[in-house]
């Protein structure tokens, strides 16, 4: 950054762009860099015809140039044909016409001095970029070149390095500064410049910026400052082509682009990141962007000399110093990583700079071999292959240099289901290896030689333990941590191991990743991301698909959305974020596209369409809808369920139907939710059946209902009746939102709205509503008092809201009769027969159906054999026809009224 | 400063004057300079290539595994040929760079004085006046 470079302004005009300009201490540099490569200043003075004077002298040197070429080329046709016609002259190879005087040989001397001055004034008087010293370079060679310019005293110029893109945006940057009249050429010019530039093209399209957005507030700030002539370069402007210089030394860069100068003017003014971010961009991605597109350079620069390096490496098993052997038995059940590498099929390693050099020291250090310990997804594979291009570019400590990484495949080692069969091959690949002397090892998936393999037990951990010994080879294992501490850890061959923990990647450094790898994905799909893909596919992934940790699942799911929209919006295309969020939604069912149009009209009214099924219980309602509102306008904590409910009160008056309402309303569909019936759990053994067993991968069956179904209503009836240590589980779930099952993966619960019911305290709730009572005396009264002797107070906290539902008054229950016929009426309807109640008869249900201590539950019954049986009776005896109208009547009779037409 | 015609009319002539007399500064400084760091890449990538130091600390070392002893002997005579071998190879490609770079240096005096022997016919025995 900007802060963390050193600038020193000269002694005698002090870096005032216009004194310095005429400072002959300084010669127009004005202030120096210290840097690794000595001091480095910006010698060009950038002022009032400068770039005029630039493109004068190119086109005066083009001119020069094609003058004396054609000069050359007059010359020695001149001489051609004097030569050609003189038929006393002797031949050209004899040594004496060339200095006979014959005016073809003069003339033919003369063609070949100017020539001379042709060539030196081609490369003297050209614009040529130079390479970075750094370029190309090995971390030791860097290192040796940097020991040698820590004694450069004379400052060294750094526009020498620009590529004509960065001249060009400079250029633009004066043009730009010069028209609004300004006095100095500032970060702003540079920055404006640098996004019209064709990078800054890509910039904004990769951002999802529309230029328009900001012109205005840009164009603002272009004009701020002072104004007058001539128009030079700032000292602001100046540390800014600078620090350029060292982005691209940092980010091993071969030159210093156009891109490089946006980052950096970025940096350096302040208000140009508010103005971004006032657009709604960030800091934080317009970095992200720019290193995205210097990122697709750097690789392709570092191509051609990775091409170049890996022409000197072998394309045969044999190393360069020919003292290996043959290894046809390797060869067969193996992949050698170096060739592959060689012939361009492995790609780039991004990040895992410290993991890669863990694992050279790791071997560096007294030969030892290594296991790469990480989760399924975080990269391993990917550093090995890394370290396969790394051993072609030579770029390796001494123990794996001139050496093959060769990968055993195990799958192929076990394939004949002969564990005696797999250990004999082994063995015998391993005498192969150690008398090769120049193999270097590679086994994914260590643990399946450890007895860990689905395909039948092959235990021949001690064998390699012990040929690991004899320290003919190395060996470079994966495994993942589970697998680690289960078959390898204890063993034998676990102590001769040095560990490498291959963490999961952060969003950032995984977002990284994704741009890198995205270029690939873009290739093949002929679409193209945008920065919110990427960024999306890394957090959606990181937070829901937790079966394969990042970078992979990112990856995976970017691959997918590029195939979906190729397929969808054809060719050329650009993927946004939404689509990412739409195959992650379609993954786990959580909805986690940007809320639409519907569903804010569905939040904003869930309390209604909840109450066309529940009758009364507002409290309740207003509780559930406010709590999925929260949720969706992602306030909320992420680490905890959707909401934590516990309804109590008598039986029958709505508590699992308000969670059948929402499950409907909300997730779709009535039956979307997982209910478990908390009396099938009063054993201690229950939390086994629920979590699943110790090393049963079936899992328990709330665990693995969850984890297929992440979004969803887990419905805990009868709570009260629940053993103790399933309620301790349950703390868990409702503080942490997570829950670990008896394998030991960990299901995600963040995403779920966790309602319990419970008629504990019921009796007090019907007698406190007898007596009049507040809900707000009743819940205290159950809190403080009641619910004591039953749930544990902290259990009690934890829960969002405990909801009271109060019993049911008889109007509420005559409400209910008539939902219950409506639904009747329904079904009716679609006979083509229309249905009506007297409202006697339904008071006369109502009545019939109601106990207070079954609260309405008898109704469904009542209603039943009342009126479902008659209805039935008159159907089938075809005493009804389509048309026709069926009253229901007190006494629960049925009327027919017959079509009149 | 104000960039008159005058001006630029100037540049050319003064820029192209004082190249002339750059001309031979840059030959024999720069150009003479690249052109070595030219060749001393060439020579460096086919040592590198050749693997010299490779051979040099494997010389001892059976080639293809073979640690018997009619092995060993084999290997010590190939490898000793194989070297002889690249070393001529490299020393004929070193002493074509030579002749390269003394080409390059000798280039613009050589061309000057036989243009100028040639204009004047200085120590010419016989001469073809046309």
């Amino acid at each position: 950054m900007l802060a963390d470079l050193s600038f020193r302004a000269c002694a005698v005009c002090g870096g005032d762009p216009r004194a310095s300009a005429r400072c002959s201490a300084c010669k127009g540099a004005g202030i120096t860099l210290a840097s690794p490569d000595g001091p480095l200043v910006w010698a060009p003075v950038i002022e009032d015809g400068f770039f005029g004077f630039r493109s004068f002298r190119t086109k005066a040197n083009a001119i020069i140039h094609l003058f004396l070429a054609v000069c050359v080329f007059i010359l020695l046709a001149t001489a051609g044909y004097l030569y050609a016609f003189d038929t006393r002259v002797p031949s050209l190879l004899m040594a004496h016409f060339w200095v006979s005087g014959h005016p073809s040989a003069m003339l033919a001397w003369f063609a070949v001095f100017i020539g001379c001055f042709l060539v030196f004034r081609l490369s003297a008087y050209s614009d040529q970029v130079k390479a970075l010293p750094t370029w190309g370079k090995t971390e030791m060679q860097i290192h040796a070149w940097e020991a040698t310019v820590s004694t450069r005293t004379s400052p060294h110029d750094v526009s020498i390095y620009f590529r004509p893109a960065a001249w060009h945006v400079i250029e633009s940057a004066y043009t730009l500064a010069k028209r609004a009249n300004m006095l100095e050429i500032a970060p702003i010019h540079l920055f404006g410049a640098a996004l019209a530039s064709s990078s800054g093209g890509i910039f904004l399209t990769r951002l999802g910026l529309d230029f328009e957005k900001i012109r205005e507030p840009l164009s603002k700030l272009v004009h701020e400052g002072e104004t007058g002539n001539p128009t030079s370069l700032s000292l602001e402007g100046k540390k800014i082509l600078l620090a350029s210089y060292m982005g691209a030394r940092e980010a091993r860069r071969k030159a210093v682009g156009s891109m490089e100068i946006f980052l950096s003017a970025f940096e350096a003014d302040e208000r140009i990141q508010d103005i971004l971010d006032a657009a709604g961009y960030s800091a934080k991605q317009v970095r992200h962007v720019s290193e995205w597109i210097r990122l697709q350079e750097g690789l392709k620069e570092q191509h051609d000399r990775f091409v170049a390096l890996a022409a000197l490496k072998p394309s045969t098993v044999m190393n360069r110093s020919m003292t290996a052997r043959q290894t046809p038995i390797l060869d067969q059940f193996s992949e050698d990583l170096t060739q592959l590498a060689r012939r361009g099929y492995v790609a780039p390693l991004i990040g895992r700079d410290q993991e890669m050099q863990e694992l050279l020291r790791a071997i560096e250090s007294g030969r030892r071999s290594v296991v790469l310990v990480g989760e399924t997804g975080v990269g391993k594979n990917a550093l090995i292959e890394g370290l396969a291009r790394r051993m072609v570019e030579e770029d390796v400590p001494k123990e794996l240099f001139d050496r093959r990484l060769v990968s055993v495949s195990v799958a192929q080692l076990v394939a004949a289901g002969d564990p005696a069969l797999a250990s004999q091959r082994l063995l015998q690949l391993l005498q192969e290896i150690s008398v090769s002397g120049n193999i270097i090892l590679v086994i994914e998936g260590l643990e399946a030689l450890a007895g860990a393999g689905s395909g039948g037990p092959l235990d021949v951990a001690e064998t390699l333990a012990s040929e690991l010994d004899k320290g003919y080879f190395i060996m470079i294992g994966t495994t993942t941590p589970e697998n680690w501490t289960k078959h390898l850890e204890r063993r034998s061959l676990g102590s001769r191991l040095v560990r490498v923990n291959i963490l999961e990647l952060s969003e950032d450094d995984a977002i990284l990743v994704l741009m890198g790898k995205s270029g690939f994905i873009e290739y093949q799909n002929k679409v193209f991301f945008s920065y919110s893909a990427i960024e999306k596919a890394a957090t959606l992934a990181g937070r829901y698909l937790r079966e394969v940790k990042l970078p992979e699942s990112a990856i995976g799911i970017l691959s997918e959305a590029a195939v979906l929209v190729r397929r969808e919006k054809g060719e050329e295309v650009l993927v946004e974020g939404e689509d990412i969020a739409r195959i992650i939604h379609e993954k786990t069912n959580i909805p986690v596209e940007a809320v639409s149009r519907e569903e804010t009209d569905k939040l904003l009214n869930l309390e209604d369409r909840l109450h066309k099924r529940v009758i009364g219980q507002q409290e309740a309602i207003t509780a559930v809808a406010q709590a999925l509102r929260r949720a969706r306008a992602e306030i909320r904590e992420e680490h905890r369920p959707i909401a934590n409910f516990l309804f109590l009160g008598p039986t029958g008056v709505g508590k699992t139907e308000l969670a059948k309402a929402l499950a409907a309303e909300y997730f779709g569909q009535e039956n979307m939710m997982i209910r478990l019936d908390m009396s099938e759990y009063q054993n201690p053994d229950s939390v086994a059946r629920m979590i699943g067993q110790p090393n049963d991968a079936r899992g328990g069956l709330l665990t693995e209902a969850v984890r297929k179904q992440p979004f969803t209503i887990v419905l805990l009836d009868e709570l009260e009746k629940a053993h103790p240590d399933i309620l301790t589980l349950f703390l868990q779930v409702m503080d942490d939102g997570r829950l670990t099952d008896g394998v030991g993966r960990t299901i995600d619960f963040s995403n779920v709205v966790l309602i319990a019911t419970s008629n504990a305290g019921s009796q007090f709730i019907q007698d406190e509503v007898r007596d009049g009572a507040s809900i707000e005396r009743i819940k205290t009264g159950l809190l403080e008092k009641e619910l004591r002797g039953i749930f544990r107070p902290e259990f009690l906290n934890r829960f969002d809201a405990v909801i009271v539902f109060k019993p049911l008054t008889m109007d509420e229950v005559i409400q209910i009769a008539w939902l219950m016929l409506n639904q009747i009426s329904k079904r009716l309807e679609e006979k083509g027969i229309s249905f009506r109640a007297e409202d006697e008869a339904v008071e006369e249900l109502a009545r019939d159906g109601f106990d207070p201590v079954y609260g309405a539950r008898p109704l469904r019954r009542v209603i039943q054999d009342r009126v479902e049986n008659a209805l039935a009776d008159v159907l089938l005896r075809q005493q009804v026809g389509r048309k026709d109208t069926i009253i229901l009547e007190p006494g629960s009779k049925l009327q027919i009224q017959k079509y009149s037409a | 400063m104000s960039r008159t015609a005058g001006f630029y009319f100037k540049f050319i002539v003064v820029d192209t004057a004082g190249s002339l007399l750059r001309f031979p500064v840059w030959w024999y400084n720069e150009g003479l300079f690249q052109i070595l760091k030219w060749v001393k890449q060439k020579l460096v990538y086919r040592l590198r290539a050749y693997g010299f130091g490779i051979w040099l600390r494997n010389f001892f070392v059976p080639m293809y595994g073979q640690y018997d002893l009619a092995g060993r002997v084999v290997s010590i005579f190939m490898r000793f040929f194989v070297l002889i071998g690249r070393f001529i190879a490299f020393f004929t490609e070193a002493l074509g760079y030579t002749l390269l770079v003394l080409l390059f240096a000798a280039l613009p005096v050589l061309a000057l004085l036989f243009f100028l022997s040639n204009l004047f016919q200085v120590g010419v025995p016989t001469s073809y006046v046309s």
